[in-house]
């Protein structure tokens, strides 16, 4: 491809992204890195991208945002300058795109390092198309079974694609995973194993001890980029949630705290994490889509233990809503949680009003998955995610 | 009175929330007041002392269907043959439906002797046939409709609402009864029309969803007929019938 061509694409998408700034449309579309690899289809081996010290690639089921987001911070906290799909666009072409936006008006794309969430299926294809020195292993459970397959058959494809690396990039996979263990042991380049331990988590505003992992894999990846203990732990407090992932939103008088509930595995670190905490007074907002990002199957709502559902549903006043949101009310009913028969709606915007106008509560804990959570907080901040 | 579940590789055999089904059974049947008990079944349980009113057994990912293969052929398997054969009742999904057949054929033409219970067989073309995925709706068999415990219980019509997702298609024999005509979706092989198939007192399907959470007069009527009642209180299933309806307007 021409550098002409390419220019047009960078000048094209930063016209539009300020365009779409300035009139609060949001950024998180794919299309300037879809155009870009399909004139190019090697546009992220160009010599024009350069991340001078190094690219971190994280992969896995749930964590990813959190985790790429923690680095971004550490990194620039440190002085660095950071590459990062921050609006969490994942695929190859999500990536090309945040890659695009970060040019300058001409020149080339000069930036100390790349951090970058992947789509467990399309890691084996960001992988050769992306030179990392460190590709970090969060976990791997169901999720979107339609879409994915089995996990057995995403486990497969990582450890052939990571295998075929040369040079092989660190490996930094949770070491309490044992399903991790047959890639870690297969492959050849270095290993790194982070924990559950909660020192560093305890040090930001996260909880829960899914979030401890994802903490711990940000730290090892930073101080595999060289950063010291004392260069990065003071800055783990001024850490902000990644957007949906528990992020708070005021609005109409309520405060909403968002909980990216996406598949059985986050569901219940959420479920787990509101039943840690003592219990306070809150409704409680399930919204659940089937649109494609989401996965288009619901039934594994019924993989979300029930216990777990009724016990942090006990006497809270539970709402419904999403584009399917009959099934989850059937499931919570099923799980034993009293749900009322007014507080269910096919309508989003419906269900947010009546929650702000009649909620009894001050806070609303909200439970949606992907794309109910990106339309919720539309709702809520007025505009679309970053 | 004690209705007794016998959960067939719980551990195993997982997929798609169809475990849901188990929950839902003991729910419904708790709310009239019955004594429920599930007996997980696992690769060392010993089958000769128990007597199950129903048994359900689901899909799961290759290596699991592998890892309870063996088990099922050698060991489970006669004993299941002669729970169906003798009219038990039961509820098998997707892979549990078509291990009861008489064989799998992959794509690369391995064949995978079934228990032969049900006379069918799946095959499985690779890429020169898409997998069938997505929402389904179809019409139940007249020979199922006609069930007297069926119809006793029967409030919600002859539809049955799910989601599929399989890559193997199955043949049923020319004697076997489909479970349904498929209004919308693949069913068993997107060619005959058909969905699952209805073997004395044995439903095999491939519906997910999990298919009992949306189709309460299967539920009831397993419960019903595994315990030789011919009706069942009535539960408040408003909301279940709305997602019902709303199920039907899925696309596919």
């Amino acid at each position: 491809m021409t550098t002409l061509v390419e220019n047009l694409i960078v000048i094209i998408s930063k016209l539009i992204k300020f365009i779409s700034n300035t009139f609060n449309l949001g950024s998180g579309y794919t299309w300037p890195g879809h155009v870009a690899l399909l004139v190019n289809p090697n546009f992220l081996k160009s010599r024009r991208i350069r991340f001078k010290k190094g690219v971190v690639l994280v992969s896995g089921t749930n964590g990813k945002t959190t985790t790429t987001k923690l680095i971004t911070h550490l990194l620039e906290k440190s002085g660095y300058t950071v590459s990062h799909n921050k609006s969490g666009a994942n695929l190859l072409n999500g990536i090309a795109s945040s890659i695009i936006l970060d040019f300058p008006a001409f020149g080339d794309l000069n930036r100390d390092f790349g951090v970058f969430e992947v789509d467990e299926g399309a890691l084996p294809l960001v992988l050769s198309n992306l030179k990392a020195s460190a590709v970090v292993l969060l976990n791997l459970s169901r999720d979107q079974l339609d879409r994915y397959g089995e996990v057995d058959i995403i486990s497969e494809k990582w450890t052939k694609s990571l295998l075929s690396l040369n040079p092989a990039p660190t490996l930094i996979v949770d070491g309490d995973k044992d399903y991790f263990n047959s890639i870690s042991q297969a492959f050849k380049g270095d290993t790194i194993a982070f924990g559950d331990s909660v020192d560093y988590l305890s040090r930001t505003k996260l909880h829960g001890l899914f979030n401890a992992s994802n903490v711990n894999a940000a730290v090892s990846v930073v101080r595999f980029f060289g950063l010291k203990e004392g260069d990065f732990v003071s800055n783990l407090d001024s850490f902000e949630f990644a957007y949906g992932r528990g992020e708070v939103i005021k609005h109409g008088g309520k405060e909403f705290r968002v909980l990216l509930a996406k598949n059985p595995a986050s569901f219940e670190h959420n479920l787990d994490l509101l039943l840690s905490e003592e219990a306070s007074e809150y409704n409680l907002f399930f919204a659940l889509n089937d649109k494609i990002p989401d996965g288009r199957d619901v039934s594994w709502i019924y993989d979300i233990s029930a216990e777990k559902l009724r016990e942090a549903c006990a006497s809270k006043v539970v709402y419904v809503s999403g584009t399917r949101y009959l099934d989850m009310a059937v499931r919570l009913s099923y799980a034993g949680v009293n749900i009322s028969k007014e507080n269910i709606f096919e309508n989003l915007q419906h269900a947010v009003k009546e929650i702000t106008l009649h909620g009894v509560s001050e806070k609303v804990i909200c439970l949606p998955n992907y794309s109910s959570m990106l339309e919720l907080r539309k709702i809520l901040t007025g505009k679309k995610i970053l | 009175m004690k209705f007794k579940i016998g959960y067939f590789y719980p551990e195993q055999l997982n997929l798609y929330g169809d475990n849901g089904n188990v929950e839902i059974l003991v729910y419904r049947a708790k709310k009239r007041g019955i004594d429920v008990e599930v007996a997980l079944v696992d690769l060392g349980t010993n089958l000769e002392e128990n007597r199950f009113n129903l048994v359900f057994m689901g899909g799961g990912p290759d290596s699991s269907q592998k890892e309870v293969y063996e088990d099922l052929l050698k060991d489970k398997g006669p004993y299941l043959k002669d729970y169906i054969n003798s009219g038990g009742f039961g509820l098998y999904i997707c892979g549990a439906y078509q291990l009861l057949g008489k064989y799998y054929k992959s794509a690369d033409g391995s064949i995978l002797e079934g228990l032969g219970v049900f006379d069918l067989y799946t095959e499985h073309f690779g890429n020169k046939k898409p997998r069938c995925i997505g929402n389904v709706v179809c019409e139940l068999s007249d020979e199922f409709r006609h069930k007297e415990v069926f119809n006793s219980l029967n409030k919600i019509g002859s539809t049955l609402v799910g989601f599929e997702n399989h890559g193997g298609r199955t043949y049923l024999g020319e004697k076997m009864l489909p479970l349904g005509k498929v209004i919308t979706g693949y069913g068993n092989n997107s060619e005959d029309g058909y969905e699952g198939v209805l073997y004395k007192n044995s439903i095999g399907t491939y519906l997910h969803g999990p298919v009992l959470s949306k189709n309460p007069h299967l539920a009831d009527y397993l419960i019903a007929g595994s315990l030789g009642l011919d009706r069942l209180e009535s539960l408040d299933d408003s909301l279940i019938l709305s997602a019902h309806i709303a199920s039907k307007k899925l696309r596919q």
